[in-house]
């Protein structure tokens, strides 16, 4: 019995960075990171987006400096 | 000797020729403690994603160096400091992989990477969608 949710086409999910061939996340590259937070602002989760461990932890680090640095936000107000 | 990366933000109020003595001072005290300026980028003014101190733009100066580790701890004190940073970050800065400095080199060539790199770009966007209907 398939719940609604999973009749969905089955696509295998793949690192967009890995394709792209990135060694690197800048933290400064803010226009970059903003593929990797939500409306909210909060770090979209690998199981959504199918990025790699080591690329995601990558995005980490860098989203996280980059929101000290006010490049990206911490929360996005509107919500608030 | 470490190669850093300082990143500060100042006040918009402030006039260019405040921010050029303030990024003066920063130098001379690398260079006093024998360290060395790589880069000076300046970003300009710049909105911020969240207001701090209640502004809303800030100018960003980005600096490049190599300095002493027992220096980052002074650095950091004086910016906690100075009124007129907004906020400052300091990190280690990222070795050039030599897989990187090949990249760009290849990309310099021009001609064999575009037409690699073009799929890449026309492909990505459609399985971002894909993603996205899924959840």
């Amino acid at each position: 019995m398939a719940r609604e949710g999973e009749s969905r086409s089955f696509r295998r999910k793949f690192c967009k960075l890995c394709f792209d061939k990135v060694e690197r996340i800048d933290y400064k590259d803010d226009r970059r990171l903003t593929r990797f937070i939500t409306d909210r602002g909060k770090i979209v989760p690998r199981r959504i987006s199918g990025t790699c461990a080591r690329h995601q932890s990558q995005i980490t680090e860098a989203v996280k400096r980059a929101r000290i640095l006010a490049l990206l936000p911490f929360t996005s107000e509107q919500y608030r | 000797m470490k190669t850093y990366e300082t990143t500060i933000i100042f006040d918009p109020g402030l006039e260019e020729a405040r921010i050029n003595e303030e990024v003066d001072r920063v130098s001379q005290s690398i260079a006093q403690a024998s360290g060395e300026i790589v880069e000076v980028q300046r970003w300009g003014k710049r909105k911020l994603a969240y207001n701090i101190r209640k502004r809303r733009d800030g100018t960003y100066i980005h600096i490049k160096h190599k300095s002493p580790p027992e220096l980052i701890g002074e650095m950091d004190r004086r910016f906690r400091l100075n009124e007129g940073v907004l906020r400052h970050l300091t990190v280690l800065a990222v070795k050039e992989s030599p897989r990187a400095a090949e990249e760009a080199a290849r990309t310099a060539e021009g001609a064999v990477a575009p037409a690699g790199a073009a799929p890449v770009t026309a492909a990505a966007p459609a399985a971002h969608v894909a993603h996205e209907e899924k959840d």
